[in-house]
């Protein structure tokens, strides 16, 4: 059993987006955590198989990489190469699908749902369908049988089971599981003992117009911080008015009807 | 303050906060009010390797540098002053000695239970007439046979109410003076090791201290850690690396008071403003940071230094005197920055004050610490 999870190290502060990466400025993306649990939980239910993590980006993303194996991955592949930068969802798929055609064979390819900082949900569902395997998102239980994958979720109210043929992708809802903890030997023994395979775009015969701002449909014109003045507003009068004042205030500001 | 760190230092320090921040946060108000020790806590963390960082893997533990373990106890020093101090005292001053001056049969019967966190270590020297002087126990080991039997009236004992294996410091030859004085192990369960009432502390109250009295105690020769007479080598070893956990201690006591002073000095109005924009509360401020960035350099350096086999003595002393002095200021500027609400039960930084007033005291005050950093430069 091959288990390959997509994961991402996301900017939490985004002042330095674009120049720094280490993890004094990102983080493993908190949506991505449940993704590798449900690969762990697999495996230990199996006992037996291998956990690969996939990510993509500039060396010192390789934080998240160490992050993944301390919780339990076994190995890690980077794709790092200069011409990915600026690379949007659709870029970023075809590079991730191109790694992960070279680690076959394998099983299962997991992702979370989304990622905390660019926030699309793209990723999974692309790199599923420029693979040809099955996808179900917002899965929240997996069990294993002869091939055969047997999911679960709940969407508005509706639960939802699936039996998908292997090889299969699934995008993991953020409630499926509790993530572990990283226990001290396991950061030891990711950042000693265990390795983290780099891969070029010549590694995954990939040209440079697929992948970066060459091989991006979506161009961001510009990205800008929004800030909300707040405003606090005293309302005066005995209780029954001032309910009244408040409710005449939102009425006037479209908010109730 | 990381930007130096590597990587797996970054990963050290963000699990143990997160775990911290999860786990410990919530109830260490209730832990202090309470005194009392929580195992459930301290299971987890014994599943996640926190009582054994620097064994080596194949006794147990999780194997790391000493920068880890600063890094480790800083942060539970900063949710938990108390939880802290009985991970750095397992560690350093009970787990390393085994490893340092124990044969293979002691360190692979005792290590990984202690490494595990199964079982708790606890270091046993001070006696109501034994503190800074060392060298002044009454404790007695006299040998009969295959065994020795103890005697000995040992006090404020860190870990002493849930301690399973102490390092006990007592006299096998009294005629010999300070080389007379030899470390043996002795186990919780064998007759005649007898737990004493739990000290009521000012500070550091979930963490169990308490007296342990050993009566006609019978164990082993076996027990005898070293060679007999090594007893002050073995202390003075330990309490080394020892001190530089109680520094980091401090130091994570101080962060958490300065942390929770600067976010009231920016919520506080006084005089139409936060009191943050007061020169008066930005002096106090500036002097806090100051005064920790300092602690911490110490503190790593001390470490470093430690991890590069290089001698780490003078400099663990200075860490640790430099960063408990710290952390006392730290909490008192604390409690001035946060007024009358400082010196109430209900924000945290009282409990600051209460938990760094002792980091001068233990594992050597702050007196002792300048009569051996003044020694070594005078000597050295």
């Amino acid at each position: 059993m091959h288990i390959i999870v997509c994961i991402k190290s996301v900017i939490i502060k985004p002042e330095y987006s674009g120049s720094v990466r280490s993890s004094e400025f990102s983080e493993l993306n908190p949506f991505d955590r449940q993704a590798l649990e449900m690969a762990f939980l697999l495996k230990e239910s199996l006992e037996k198989g291998t956990v690969t993590v996939i990510s993509m980006g500039p060396k010192e993303i390789s934080f998240a990489i160490y992050e993944a194996m301390a919780m339990g991955a076994d190995r890690g592949v980077l794709v790092c190469d200069p011409s990915i930068s600026g690379s949007d969802t659709l870029a970023t798929s075809t590079i991730l699908a191109s790694a992960i055609k070279k680690l076959s064979p394998f099983d299962l390819v997991l992702f979370g749902t989304r990622t905390f900082d660019s926030d699309t949900g793209h990723v999974g569902p692309q790199t599923a369908t420029l693979l040809d395997i099955p996808l179900i998102t917002y899965a929240q239980k997996i069990k294993l049988s002869g091939g055969f994958a047997n999911v679960e979720r709940t969407m508005d109210g509706i639960k939802e089971s699936f039996e998908v043929e292997l090889p299969g992708a699934f995008t993991i809802h953020h409630m499926a599981n509790i993530p572990r903890d990283i226990g001290l030997l396991g950061i030891k023994e990711s950042f000693d003992e265990k390795l983290i395979t780099v891969w070029n775009l010549n590694d995954l015969n990939l040209s440079q117009d697929s992948v970066g701002k060459r091989g991006s449909p979506t161009i961001v014109l510009s990205v800008k911080k929004v800030t909300k003045d707040r405003k606090c507003e005293f309302i005066n009068g005995k209780p029954e008015e001032q309910v009244q004042k408040l409710i005449d205030k939102l009425i006037e500001k479209g908010l109730l009807v | 303050m990381d930007a130096l760190l590597s990587e797996k230092n970054r990963a050290v320090r963000r699990s143990i906060k997160s775990f911290c921040e999860k786990e410990i946060l919530p109830v260490a108000k209730d832990l202090d009010q309470e005194a009392r020790f929580p195992w459930d806590i301290a299971e987890k963390m014994g599943k996640l390797g926190y009582f054994g960082i620097q064994v080596p893997k194949e006794l147990g533990g999780a194997g790391l540098d000493t920068l880890s373990y600063v890094i480790i106890i800083e942060e539970i020093s900063k949710a938990c002053g108390g939880l802290g101090l009985c991970v750095t005292v397992h560690n350093s001053v009970s787990v390393y000695p085994i490893l340092a001056f124990g044969n293979e049969v002691q360190k692979n019967k005792w290590i990984p239970p202690l490494a595990r966190g199964e079982r708790i270590g606890a270091f046993c020297l001070t006696e109501p007439n034994a503190g800074s002087d060392a060298s002044g126990i009454e404790a007695t080991a006299i040998k009969d046979g295959d065994f020795y039997i103890l005697n000995a009236n040992k006090v404020f004992v860190t870990n002493g109410g849930i301690a399973d294996t102490c390092l006990i410091f007592a006299r096998t030859n009294p005629e010999a003076g300070r080389k007379g004085i030899s470390v043996i192990v002795a186990e919780r369960g064998t007759p005649g090791f007898i737990v004493g009432d739990l000290e009521d502390l000012s500070g550091m109250r979930a963490n169990p201290v308490s007296s342990i009295r050993l009566s006609d105690c019978r164990v082993p020769i076996t027990n005898l850690l070293g060679k007999e007479g090594m007893g002050l080598t073995i202390g003075l070893t330990a309490l080394d690396t020892g001190r530089i956990g109680i520094a980091a201690q401090a130091l994570g006591i101080s962060v958490a008071a300065f942390e929770e002073a600067v976010k009231y000095a920016k919520e506080r109005r006084q005089f139409n403003v936060p009191i943050a924009k007061h020169q008066a509360i930005q002096m106090m401020i500036a002097d806090m940071a100051t005064e920790i960035e300092a602690s911490r350099l110490l503190i790593y350096q001390a470490a470093r230094l430690r991890d590069a086999g290089k001698p780490f003595s003078k400099e663990a002393a200075i860490a640790k005197l430099f960063a408990s002095e710290t952390s006392s200021k730290v909490c008192d500027m604390a409690i001035q920055i946060h007024g009358g609400y400082g010196y109430s039960k209900s924000y945290a930084v009282e409990r600051y004050y209460r938990d760094a007033r002792v980091t001068r005291i233990y594992e050597g005050t702050a007196e002792i610490h300048r009569m051996v950093i003044a020694r070594s430069v005078l000597e050295g």
